[in-house]
C-alpha cells in the first residue's frame, strides 16, 4: 500500500529532528572529551605547532583580502548614508565599531569555516575512512588528544590573532579611503571617531571572545564530522560539507547570543 | 593463549558475528579464512577492541580484556600489532616518523638508538634507507605493506594481527609479504593471527587454521585437516581446489 505523503513527511521530520538532537549531543560530548584530553596538549605538543602553523599561514591571506574590502565596503556604505544629521566623526565611531564587532569577526569566521572547517573534517575524514585513526588507537595514541586537542587550541588561540590583524587592516583601508584618497573627512577628525566613545571591554570581546569562541567551533565540528565520517570518498565529500554547513549555523548562532551579552 | 567465546556483533539489524569461540595458542600462526564480507575485518577487529562486541569474552593469558578499564588496555597495548588492509600509513608522516612514532611517544629512547631501530625494520621489511624519507602516497602498494609491517615490529609486539596481508598485491608481493610473516614470527616470536581469503597465504603460513563462514568459525584444525571439499562448501565453488 502507497504511504500517505503527510504520514511520510511527519515520519521524515521526526527522523531529522532526532538526528539533528543527537548530532548536538555527541558534539557536546566530543567538546567534553576534549577539555577532559587537554592536559595532553603537552604530549601532543608537535601536533600542536603544526596545527598553529597551518591555522595562521592557510587563512592570513584571505583573512587580508576580506579585512581590507569590509573596510572598504562598510566605509563606503556609510558614505553613501551620510546626512546633515551626524558629524562625519560619529559615522566614522559607527563604522569602527560596527567592523569590529560584527562585521570582520563574523565574516572571517564564516569564511574560515568554509576553508578550515572542509578541510580539517576532509583530512581526519580520509584518515578515518584508510583506519589511520584506529592505527593511532593501536600505538595508544589517543585521536582525541592527537587530532582533536591541537586543532581546538589552536582554532581557539589562532582565529584572535587572524581577526586582529584582520581589525587593523579594516580600519586602515576605511582609513585610507575616506581620508587619504578623498576628502570626505580628515586624520584629525577621523582619529576622533575612533576614540569617541572607546570601552576596552568592547576590543576585547570584538577582537578576542568572538574569534576564540568561533575558532573552537569551526575546529570542533570540522573535527567532529571527519571523526564520523564512513563510506569511501563520497563520505570525506559529505563530512566536509556538513562541517561547513553546521558551524556556520552556529556561528550565527552564537554571534546573536553573545552579542546580547553586550546589550 | 588468547581465548575467545561467544562472540557476537551485530550492526543495526544486520548480525555480522554470531557468537564466535575460537582458542589461538601461543606461537602459534592462527590463520582465519573466509570469502569476503563474512565478517573476517569485524572479528579481528573485536580482538583488539577496536570494535567492541554486543557479548561474549575474549582473554589474553586468562586477562579478560574487555573488562579493562581504557587505561589499562592502551597499557596493555604496548604488546599488540596491527597491521591494517589498507596498511593506514599515516598520511601526513614521511616513512621514519611512521617508523618511529610509537617509540617516540611511548618509549624513551636516545636520538640514536631510534634511528638504529628504524634501520633495522626497514632493512628486515626489504627497503633501503632511501624509503624513510618518502611519503606514503610516494609508494607502491607493496612496498607500503612492508612499511606497514615494519612499523608493527618496531613494537616487539607478542601478539601481531594481520588484516587480509596479501590483497590488493601482485603475486610476487604477495609472496614477499608471506615470506615477511614467516620471518617475523621467528625474529620476535610472536603469536601471528591472520584473517584472509587468500587459501596460498594459509598454505605458505599456517600453524592454524579456522574458517569463518557466515559470522561464525565452522572449523578449527591444522592446514593438512582441511579437504577440497571444505574449500569448496567455504567458497561456495566445486571442484576448484586441488590439494
Ligand atoms: N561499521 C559498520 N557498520 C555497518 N555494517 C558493517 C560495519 N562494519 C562491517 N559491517 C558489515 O559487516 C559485514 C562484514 O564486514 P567485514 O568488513 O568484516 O567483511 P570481511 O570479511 O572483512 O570482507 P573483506 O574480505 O571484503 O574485507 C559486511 O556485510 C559489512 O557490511
Ligand atoms: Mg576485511
Amino acid at each position: 500500500m502507497a504511504r500517505i505523503p503527510s504520514e511520510h513527511f511527519f515520519e521524515k521530520l521526526g527522523e531529522r529532528s532526532i538526528s539533528f538532537f543527537t548530532t548536538v549531543y555527541e558534539i557536546a560530548i566530543l567538546f567534553m572529551q576534549t577539555i577532559r584530553a587537554l592536559p595532553s596538549l603537552w604530549f601532543y605538543r608537535r601536533q600542536f605547532i603544526e596545527q598553529l602553523y597551518a591555522f595562521s599561514v592557510k587563512t592570513l591571506p584571505i583573512a587580508a583580502v576580506i579585512a581590507i574590502f569590509i573596510g572598504l565596503g562598510a566605509t563606503v556604505q556609510s558614505t553613501y548614508q551620510s546626512s546633515e544629521l551626524l558629524t562625519r566623526a560619529v559615522l566614522v565611531n559607527v563604522i569602527f565599531k560596527t567592523t569590529i564587532l560584527e562585521l570582520c569577526p563574523i565574516v572571517l569566521s564564516l569564511v574560515l569555516a568554509g576553508k578550515l572547517g572542509a578541510s580539517l573534517a576532509a583530512e581526519i575524514g580520509s584518515m578515518k575512512i584508510s583506519e589511520q585513526i584506529e592505527a593511532l588507537e593501536t600505538m595508544s595514541l589517543d585521536p582525541v588528544g592527537f587530532l582533536v586537542v591541537p586543532r581546538v587550541v589552536a582554532g581557539l588561540l589562532m582565529l584572535p590573532v587572524i581577526t586582529i590583524i584582520a581589525n587593523f587592516l579594516a580600519i586602515f583601508s576605511s582609513f585610507f579611503v575616506s581620508a587619504v584618497t578623498s576628502e570626505w573627512i580628515s586624520a584629525a577628525e577621523f582619529g576622533s571617531g575612533l576614540e569617541m566613545d572607546f570601552k576596552v571591554f568592547e576590543m576585547y570581546f570584538g577582537n578576542l571572545i568572538k574569534p576564540a569562541v568561533y575558532g573552537v567551533l569551526i575546529a570542533l565540528m570540522g573535527s567532529y564530522f571527519g571523526l564520523k565520517t564512513s563510506g569511501g570518498a563520497k563520505g570525506v565529500g559529505a563530512a566536509s560539507t556538513n562541517a561547513v554547513v553546521v558551524s556556520a549555523v552556529f556561528i550565527v548562532i552564537f554571534d546573536y547570543y553573545l552579542g546580547k551579552l553586550l546589550l | 593463549m588468547i581465548s575467545v567465546r561467544g562472540i557476537h556483533k551485530s550492526f543495526d539489524e544486520k548480525e555480522v558475528l554470531t557468537g564466535i569461540d575460537l582458542d589461538i595458542p601461543d606461537n602459534s600462526t592462527m590463520v582465519i579464512l573466509g570469502p569476503s564480507g563474512q565478517g573476517k575485518t569485524v572479528f579481528i577487529k573485536t580482538l583488539v577492541r577496536l570494535i567492541e562486541p554486543d557479548a561474549g569474552s575474549i582473554s589474553y593469558d586468562g586477562e579478560d580484556i574487555l573488562r579493562m578499564s581504557r587505561r589499562e588496555w592502551q597499557a596493555y597495548q604496548n604488546n599488540i600489532a596491527f597491521v591494517f588492509q589498507n596498511s593506514a600509513l599515516f598520511d601526513f608522516l614521511d616513512v621514519r616518523e611512521n617508523l618511529s612514532l610509537f617509540l617516540r611517544m611511548h618509549k624513551k629512547l636516545t636520538p640514536f638508538q631510534m634511528y638504529a631501530e628504524v634501520s633495522r625494520a626497514i632493512t628486515f621489511v626489504g627497503l633501503g634507507d632511501d624509503v624513510l624519507d618518502k611519503y606514503p602516497e610516494e609508494l607502491s602498494g607493496g612496498m607500503r605493506k612492508r612499511v606497514a609491517i615494519a612499523r608493527a615490529m618496531i613494537k616487539r609486539p607478542k601478539y601481531i594481527f594481520y588484516d587480509e596481508p596479501t590483497t590488493g598485491l601482485d603475486q610476487n608481493n604477495a609472496e614477499k609479504v608471506s615470506e615477511l610473516i614467516l620471518m617475523l614470527k621467528k625474529e620476535i616470536a610472536a603469536t601471528s593471527i591472520i584473517v584472509t581469503h587468500d587459501i596460498k597465504l594459509m598454505r605458505d603460513v599456517a600453524d592454524r587454521v579456522a574458517l569463518l563462514r557466515e559470522g561464525n568459525i565452522s572449523f578449527t584444525g591444522t592446514k593438512d585437516e582441511i579437504s577440497a571439499e571444505t574449500l569448496d562448501f567455504l567458497y561456495e565453488t566445486r571442484g576448484e581446489y586441488d590439494l
